[in-house]
């Protein structure tokens, strides 16, 4: 049997991992010398509390995960005679996968008849979500490991992701993202606009004044890269900014007409500490990710 | 009665000007077309002219003396009427050329050109403005042949007043707020002094002008290591029992002040000597110069508390380091406003705004600051943009582009998008020029007298609120002129509503007005930054 396995940091929900049949690897953050694992240490992420934490000064960590948590998450799998597909956030975000890679070597020279498979979605919270849950789709529809397999090798590439963010602070806190022009330390009406690239990197592509424009843009770049946009889901993301991506949704409906399957997300805590309180963003279907 | 002048009174008649202009300068700010305390004419170009007289040292050759104070002039240059003014000594200067003295008619040959060069220093000339009163009071000179000085200033002034008083005929903004042109003003202050120069009074140095930089004495504390030594600075008078003057070797002397220090500058002119040189020991220099003369003048200072000094440090530590591929230099004033430009990515925010111009050198020395290929100026101010374009051509080392930022609100929306990123230098270019196009800059401020603009009724000591030239609004507080500013602009139809507090402003007042606008325009960012600016109450940015 195939077991499914992501992670916390693809903004999928305790309730959703179930639902599709997804085991959770949990990535931790830390307040304060405080680490919390979600949905480990919580049922329900409280995200309204956990970002008015951010606004009022607080500034995150995240860590890598020992290669002794990845075998406890791996072995019973393999032990009980499964095998494992990790649908994961991008590799290039973190340092985590290799305490993950020295635990799947040492599993499988223990276990040599169990296979790991990987997908690495390339991108983080809504960029990797996307993907989770069309192949949590076809996982319950039986596809099989190399069917998803083949898939992702070309529809990992379509997935784009744009957004843009209210305060540099947490992605300068993090030296996450590349391009970021100037020193921008306050922003002032300021909204750089953020991209996942290829890589699964997040690049800086420009700015714009005021979130109207800035929500404008992303539309832009919906218009010009969608792809059977209607075919698929289309994520809004936000860090407790309802408003904001409910103004998105209703601009993206008003474009593409109401049973354009939108979905609201709030974006996990762990990836929430880079990017800061009043981010919003959009995924959707898209022919490449990069304009 | 004086037919030919030399070196020395011609420098005295600048030094005479300086010091006529000096009087006057209250008098020359107080002509500011706009009804309240802001105008600095007088200051700007009292600043300009005393750079020439001040560094200037005496010399018979009047060609020597009128060059050297041209070229002080052009890098003291402060505001609008401060470059031209400079350009005109400028082409006096280039005129006389290498003449030892001057006679009447070659003065007026000299104004001549000095009209020529200001006209040309600025893009489109304004009639009714320094440039007028110039050019009006040279014309009448060379329809007459005076034969000395005494006659030609005889003819000159009265003209320059004619042309003076007729200033507002030409110009309307003049006209309505009654007043003669200020620069035409100074000039012809100036041209006062120069007069009574002639006679031989000798005028020293005017002071005053410059302020003197705050020093922290606690920046070198007992524990402190003399890292960067002194500032060290004077005037050595050669002495005929002590050398042969004519023997002294300049060369040598450099070489050996390189060989003890650093960032040495050394001139000879006739019997003085002047030495710029920064050094760990002054007192060892000083010995070794007594060989030589007596100081005039002496000036040494730790570079450690020397706010001019470890500027200058830190400009020499920038320019061993490779150049970065682009700079910005702006200009502000107040602490808030100041942080915001830094914080929005300039290398340099040059202290100055509509109170107080910076001059070109100081343009310069931003420029020179920010180590890079190519800067990007954003002046801020319809009076520094001259300057910051004049600065650009006494600067070569880097590619100077001058965004003409008029205010305060245009510089940040072209810095706060700026993006190096979307091509070459010229797209760069294009693209800040476009983004000053849509911004609304209006201010509040206090009314320094009764005025009346037709819509609005000014009183004394109320808040007015305007655009430009435009006054929309006349409140009892800063906080309601901006509130019915705000109305009159349509403030609701932008996407930002940036507020900048000036100094005065009070905390919680600013706060209730930044809630007030949140509250009354529910689509609109509303954003408060405490800018600490003087003169304005608040700035308002629409975009």
């Amino acid at each position: 049997m195939l077991v499914l396995f992501t992670d916390t940091d693809t903004d999928i929900t305790l309730a959703e991992a179930k639902e599709f049949g997804y085991r959770l690897i949990s990535m931790p953050y830390s307040i304060d010398g405080v680490t919390t694992y979600p949905y480990e240490d919580f049922e329900v992420f409280d995200s309204h509390t956990f970002y008015d934490q951010l606004r009022a000064g607080a500034l995150p960590n995240t860590s890598a995960i020992s290669t002794q948590k990845y075998k406890d998450y791996f072995e019973p799998v393999f032990e009980a005679g499964d095998d494992i597909l990790y649908v994961h956030f991008s590799r290039n975000m973190t340092a985590t996968f290799d305490s993950m890679d020295i635990a799947v070597k040492e599993l499988l020279e223990k276990y040599p008849d169990r296979k790991f498979y990987e997908i690495d979605t390339k991108g983080i919270t809504l960029c990797s979500l996307l993907p989770v849950k069309e192949i949590g789709d076809m996982y319950k529809e039986g596809k099989s490991a190399e069917e998803i397999l083949k898939w992702a090798e070309t529809e990992i590439d379509k997935v784009a992701c744009y957004f843009f963010a209210d305060d540099l602070k947490f992605f300068k806190h993090s030296g996450r993202v590349s391009g970021l022009a100037g020193t921008m330390g306050t922003l002032l009406g300021i909204r750089p606009i953020i991209y996942m690239t290829e890589e699964g990197k997040l690049e800086s592509i420009g700015k714009e004044k005021g979130r109207v424009k800035a929500m404008e843009r992303l539309i832009a770049y919906v218009d010009e890269l969608a792809e059977d946009i209607k075919d698929h889901r289309v994520l809004i993301g936000h860090t407790d900014s309802l408003d904001i991506a409910e103004e998105i949704e209703r601009m993206l409906k008003e474009k593409y007409g109401d049973d354009l399957r939108t979905e609201i997300v709030v974006v996990n805590p762990t990836a929430g500490s880079h990017c800061g309180p009043n981010t919003v963003g959009v995924c959707f279907h898209a022919n490449r990710r990069t304009v | 009665m004086t037919k030919t002048i030399d070196g020395i009174v011609y420098l005295n008649m600048l030094r005479a000007g300086a010091q006529k202009l000096n009087e006057n300068r209250t008098a020359v700010n107080d002509l500011n077309v706009f009804p309240i305390p802001d105008g600095d004419t007088g200051d700007n170009m009292f600043m300009t002219v005393n750079a020439g007289a001040e560094k200037t040292q005496e010399n018979e050759h009047i060609g020597a003396v009128a060059s050297r104070a041209a070229r002080e002039m052009l890098f003291g240059a402060r505001g609008n009427s401060g470059v031209i003014l400079s350009r005109i000594f400028s082409g006096i200067a280039k005129s006389i050329g290498g003449t030892s003295t001057l006679d009447a008619d070659g003065f007026i040959k000299a104004m001549e050109l000095g009209v020529k060069e200001a006209y040309g220093s600025v893009a489109t000339p304004v009639e009714g403005t320094i440039l007028t009163v110039w050019r009006e009071g040279t014309e009448k000179l060379n329809k007459q042949t005076p034969d000395t000085f005494e006659e030609l200033f005889d003819i000159l002034l009265p003209e320059l007043k004619r042309s003076l008083e007729h200033t507002p005929e030409l110009l309307d903004v003049l006209r309505d707020a009654g007043v003669v042109d200020s620069g035409g003003a100074g000039l012809y202050y100036i041209a006062q002094g120069m007069r009574d120069g002639l006679s031989g009074e000798f005028h020293s140095i005017s002071a005053g002008g410059t302020a003197a930089h705050a020093v922290d004495l606690n920046a070198f504390t007992e524990d402190s290591v003399l890292e960067f030594g002194y500032c060290t600075e004077f005037l050595l008078r050669l002495q005929k029992s002590k050398i042969k003057i004519d023997k002294f070797d300049t060369e040598a002397f450099t070489d050996w002040l390189n060989s003890v220090g650093d960032s040495v500058v050394c001139f000879k002119e006739g019997s003085i000597v002047k030495v710029h040189v920064h050094t760990k020991t002054p007192g060892d220099i000083l010995n070794h110069c007594q060989r030589y003369g007596e100081f005039l003048t002496t000036k040494i200072e730790n570079m450690t508390l020397q706010h001019n000094g470890s500027h200058e440090m830190q400009e020499l530590k920038l320019r061993s380091k490779r150049k970065k591929p682009y700079g910005l230099v702006t200009v502000a004033s107040g602490a808030g406003l100041k942080k915001l430009f830094t914080s929005l990515g300039c290398d340099v925010v040059v202290d100055g705004g509509q109170s107080m111009n910076p001059s070109a050198e100081d343009l310069v020395k931003a420029y020179e600051k920010t180590n890079a290929e190519t800067v990007y100026v954003f002046p801020n101010n319809g009076n520094i943009i001259l300057t910051a374009e004049q600065a650009a051509k006494l600067y070569d080392d880097a590619d100077v582009r001058v965004i003409r930022t008029k205010t305060i609100g245009e510089g940040y929306s072209a810095i706060s998008l700026f993006d190096p990123l979307i091509g070459d230098t010229d797209t760069v270019e294009e693209h800040l020029n476009e983004l000053i196009e849509d911004v609304v800059t209006g201010m509040v401020s206090i009314a320094s007298r009764d005025v009346s603009t037709g819509e609005v009724e000014v009183i004394k000591d109320d808040y007015i609120g305007f655009v430009g030239d435009d006054i929309y609004v006349d409140e009892k507080t800063a906080e309601d002129a901006m509130l019915g500013l705000c109305e009159k602009l349509d403030a609701g139809s932008y996407d930002i509503i940036l507020l900048l507090a000036g100094e005065d402003a009070g905390e919680q007042a600013a706060q209730k007005l930044c809630d007030d606008l949140t509250a009354k325009y529910p689509r609109s960012e509303v954003i408060m930054v405490n800018g600490g600016q003087p003169i304005y109450d608040y700035i308002l940015i629409l975009e």
